[in-house]
């Protein structure tokens, strides 16, 4: 058993010494943009995917300033969608499960926005639909798929692909989770600089006897 | 009403390799970054007003875009077509002409506006090239490409010029950590003169000893971006002093005694190079320097300025930015 268990933690280990970093540093670079121009950010997945999607906009829009929450005017608008559960039945009983991502994003999505796509197989019909929506707004895409990347990875702008042979869901979901933690710790890691700085400024400025 | 933004731009290194003249004849690079000064145009659908405004520095009505003062946006609106019920105003934190390519944000910004005002969303890539087309098709300035594509792009950015006419974006992945001490070495010297970017000493025309110079200057963008990318901020301002000492001895043109007076005091304080953004006399001092001289440096260049004789001398404090042009809101419908 124990053998099982460090045949996994090899396989994953292998799939985060080869990280696409510059994929994921485009992907934050495009999240930078997204706060500087107050955009909002959507995140969509099925299964376990909605899953890490749901943890990660948690964690973005408190964790990320969770020490500071009141020193910063501005903070993420990161957005699970569909938002509820009556939503998604809805879209998905009424309209078809194909258009439970894309018909919630399209009451939202406006030119300021960025959209991160979470699938392991990166085919999932209904992940693809708000992708293709996306696109045609020419929001920004970041793509996180596993396997060989399917159809999301070519259709994303941060084409975050972690390569596994098919059908392994369970290292493609937990290098995604990584992947996820690594936004969220340097944005986090970032707004704390950014405060220290500005409270060094502010000690500098007092230090100053007026002439 | 439509609101669309577009940062301007700090270059480093590469300027003029960004003009046909030269990138048909070997690979124009520039370095730069946007920064956290954004030129905003507003464009307003005005259904019960049968003509054309724009308001900028001056406030224009006309019946017909063609009699339009402002080359810019008269061409950008023959181009598209549209003839009346609109009024375009911008608004810019800087006044025009600082060495900041401030007029391709404007065109940028204009035209991600105007194609949204029509129905069309642009990406960058095609955003600035249709900046390109503006100012350098339509409008005629003599002017390169490295403007529009920062403008578009926004972020630190290697731009490849090719001999076919495209532009390759190469994003310099700085950390937030590195990208803030290198903030924190730039100081941006406002000096209160202004030009037109079509005028600058860089844009003349190409001859065998400035080909050199260039092709030196080109092949030295890669060599500046792995410094930043070493946090060698100090090797960088080595760079731009070395690149200046040598544009200088080839043409004198590009300094006066009074800038050459403010970059040596910057230099004898510990900076360790600089540049000027803009054309002779005017535009911006941009100085690096450690940071811990940063504000004695900021005091005494901006008091050596004033007694140059650039009474409205002052520093511009700034930050990079990754957002490039952008539509901010569009209350015309999606």
């Amino acid at each position: 058993m124990e053998q099982y268990i460090q045949a996994f933690s090899e396989e994953a280990i292998t799939l985060l010494r080869n990280l696409p970093r510059v994929e994921i540093a485009k992907a934050m670079n495009i999240l930078q943009a997204a706060y500087e121009r107050d955009g909002r950010i959507y995140a969509i997945g099925n299964g376990g995917s909605m899953a890490l999607a749901t943890h990660w906009v948690a964690d973005f829009n408190k964790t990320v300033f969770t020490h500071n929450l009141d020193e910063h005017a501005r903070r993420f608008q990161a957005i699970r969608l569909p938002t509820t559960e009556e939503e998604l039945t809805a879209w998905a009983n009424d309209v078809g499960y194909d258009m439970v991502f894309a018909g919630p994003l399209k009451n939202y999505i406006q030119d300021s926005d960025v959209l991160i796509a979470i699938s392991s197989s990166g085919n999932s019909e209904n992940v693809i639909r708000a992708v293709e929506l996306a696109r045609s707004h020419k929001v920004p895409v970041v793509g996180l798929s596993g396997f060989d990347g399917g159809r999301l990875n070519p259709l994303s702008d941060a084409r975050i692909l972690v390569p596994t042979p098919p059908g392994e869901y369970e290292l493609a979901e937990s290098i995604h989770a990584i992947v996820l933690h690594i936004f969220t710790r340097y944005f986090r890691d970032y707004f704390a600089h950014v405060l220290l700085l500005r409270k060094e400024k502010q000690a500098s400025n007092a230090n100053v006897v007026p002439a | 009403m439509i609101i669309s933004s577009a940062p301007m731009r700090i270059s480093f290194v590469g300027g003029g390799t960004d003009l046909p003249d030269f990138y048909k004849q070997y690979p124009g690079r520039v370095i730069s970054t946007a920064i956290d000064k954004f030129i905003f145009i507003a464009i307003n659908h005005a259904p019960f007003n049968n003509c054309v405004a724009a308001r900028y520095s001056v406030s224009e009505e006309v019946p017909h875009p063609s009699q339009l003062k402002n080359t810019r946006i008269r061409e950008a609106l023959l181009d598209l077509g549209i003839e009346k019920n609109i009024e375009i105003a911008s608004f810019a934190p800087i006044p025009a002409r600082t060495g900041l390519g401030s007029s391709s944000s404007f065109s940028a910004a204009l035209m991600k506006g105007l194609y949204a005002y029509i129905g069309k969303r642009l990406d960058k890539r095609e955003l600035a090239e249709a900046a390109c087309r503006l100012e350098i098709d339509l409008v005629k300035e003599p002017i390169g490409k490295q403007d529009q594509y920062a403008a578009a792009f926004g972020g630190f950015n290697v731009l490849q010029f090719n001999a076919d006419g495209t532009v390759d974006v190469e994003p310099l992945l700085l950390d937030f950590k590195k990208r803030m001490d290198f903030e924190r070495c730039l100081i941006l010297l406002f000096l209160g003169t202004t030009r037109d970017a079509s005028s600058t000493a860089e844009q003349k025309a190409i001859t065998p000893q400035n080909m050199e110079t260039l092709k030196r200057m080109s092949d030295s963008v890669p060599v500046f971006r792995d410094a930043l990318l070493r946090a060698d901020f100090q090797g960088a301002g080595e760079m731009l002093l070395e690149a200046w000492t040598l544009k200088k001895r080839l043409d004198p043109a590009i300094s006066n005694p009074r800038i050459d007076a403010l970059y040596e005091i910057a230099m004898k304080q510990g900076a360790w190079g600089g540049k000027i953004l803009g054309a002779v006399g005017g535009g911006c001092l941009m100085m690096l320097a450690p940071q811990q001289k940063r504000a004695a440096l900021v005091k005494s260049l901006t008091t050596a300025a004033k007694a140059e004789g650039f009474a409205g001398a002052c520093e511009i404090p700034i930050g990079f930015v990754q957002a490039g042009a952008e539509i901010l809101t569009n209350c015309n419908g999606r």
